[in-house]
């Protein structure tokens, strides 16, 4: 350490005052100025010459942050002059009526009714008589053996025919069965039948007679089918000698044709003649609904 | 120095570099200015400032930003702006703190300056020679002549009537 004399000791006190001495220079700067009066009193001269700390603060504080505060964006008052221009109205659209729960779960019900046990059984039996046809042959379960009896001129058998199904019956008959094996079988290969193939005739005269009907829980179904089965005299002057033949004239099918018109859907079965007749009423009710629109 | 880092600064050290500036200056829309720029080339410089030595920067920019308005202004005497503009002049409550400060308006820029960053910011010569980028016998006899001459302005006939 420098030791404080008259020569140096300014130095010192601009040290002091500026808080630059280590405490050992302090000390002995103090003990100095204790022993130099005067030099006290220019110490005292130098210390007026520091400044005071002062708060001030910075007006634009504010301005030197980032990110922090939003930007405040003053409202303007700029009026768009064409804003009567901008407003549009909607068109009115149709209003739609929103079905509620129970009347869809009525409408499903009287469906699943009008499917499963055939309220339309009436209209729909026309359509099974004219839709049943020649076209299944020789099927199992169903067989009408017509007795033709050749003594007579006409004779007139009623096949009664029970069938499982609802549906229909199909009455087939094949011809060719009635008239030429029966007879050639029986070995009188002498006796001719001319007008066999134009004089038997099959008829149906009526058709699922029996009109399903629901007991509670127990569903009967009854379809009596008679089929009219007529034979025209082979040969009126030969019936005596001729045996009478036992013919099989004709097998009626019901299950595949029933299966051909019956779709299972889950656990039932509906039958697709019905619900075409549902949906030729329902595509005619809707035509009639825009006519009426068009017309008015 | 992250975002956060920045922002605590201008907590921190706005009024600071603020007071030196305006000290300096005394004029607050200049030192504003100032300040501002100080405050930007900070931002600008962020990533290569540490937290720690962000004050000492911030001085610095601020310093040499001080250096280079008052050459701008050099033919305007910082005296008469002082004294004429009335809007910008800093407001002295006290009638010795006045005397003080006007004083420091005899100083040179540079003693000006020491004096500031010794008195308000209590920087150690080798901070204020890092700051003015002056050694540190430099800062401390420059000091030391701006002491001796204020300390003659507080003592002259003219301030003791």
């Amino acid at each position: 350490m420098q030791n404080i004399n008259l020569h140096n000791y300014q130095d010192f006190l601009l040290r002091y005052i500026d808080e630059e001495l280590d405490l050992r220079e302090t000390e002995a700067l103090l003990a100095f100025v204790a022993a130099h009066p005067a030099i006290g009193e220019e110490l005292e001269s130098l210390q007026s010459t520091k400044l005071d700390i002062e708060s001030i603060t910075c007006p634009s504080k504010s301005l030197l942050y980032k990110n922090i505060f939003p930007v405040i964006v003053e409202p303007t008052t700029i009026v768009y002059q064409n804003k009567q221009k901008l407003f549009k109205k909607e068109k009115e659209k149709a209003p739609v009526i929103l079905l509620k729960w129970w009347a869809m779960g009525a409408a499903a019900v009287f469906i699943f009714i009008v499917a499963r046990y055939g309220m339309f059984n009436g209209e729909a039996g026309g359509g099974l008589s004219k839709n049943s046809s020649s076209k299944n042959i020789a099927q199992k379960n169903s067989v009408v053996k017509a007795e033709t009896s050749t003594a007579s001129n006409a004779t007139k058998s009623n096949a009664v025919v029970t069938s499982e199904s609802l549906a229909s019956t199909n009455i087939v008959s094949k011809q060719q069965n009635i008239t030429t094996n029966p007879l050639r079988n029986s070995g009188l290969g002498d006796v001719v039948y001319h007008a066999i193939q134009n004089a038997s005739t099959v008829t149906v005269s009526e058709t699922a007679r029996a009109i399903p009907s629901y007991n509670g829980s127990i569903i009967d179904v009854k379809p009596t089918v008679i089929a009219e089965i007529t034979t025209a005299p082979i040969a009126l002057n030969q019936a005596a000698e001729t045996p009478e033949p036992n013919e099989i004239i004709e097998t009626l099918d019901t299950e595949a044709a029933s299966s051909n018109r019956s779709v299972m859907v889950g656990a039932f079965e509906i039958d697709k003649d019905k619900f075409r007749g549902l949906f030729r009423r329902a595509n005619a009710l809707f035509k009639n609904k825009e006519n009426n629109k068009n017309e008015k | 120095m992250t975002e956060k880092d920045y922002n605590e600064s201008v907590l921190l050290y706005a009024d600071n570099v603020y007071r030196f500036i305006v000290k300096n200056l005394r004029h607050t829309e200049d030192a504003e200015d100032i300040v501002q720029s100080a405050f930007e080339k900070l931002w600008i410089h962020k990533d290569s400032v540490e937290p720690k030595k962000a004050k000492s920067y911030l001085f610095t920019v601020a310093y040499h930003l001080l250096i280079d308005h008052t050459r701008k202004a050099k033919r305007i005497s910082l005296q008469e702006s002082f004294e004429n503009d009335t809007q910008t002049a800093y407001q002295e409550n006290k009638a010795l703190k006045k005397v003080l400060h006007d004083a420091l308006a005899t100083l040179n820029e540079t003693q000006r300056s020491l004096v500031l960053l010794k008195d308000y910011e209590g920087y150690s010569y080798e901070e204020i020679g890092e700051i003015t980028k002056l050694t540190t016998d430099q800062v401390r006899v420059y000091l030391h002549r701006a002491r001796l001459k204020l300390r003659n302005y507080l003592i002259s006939p003219q301030q003791v009537l």
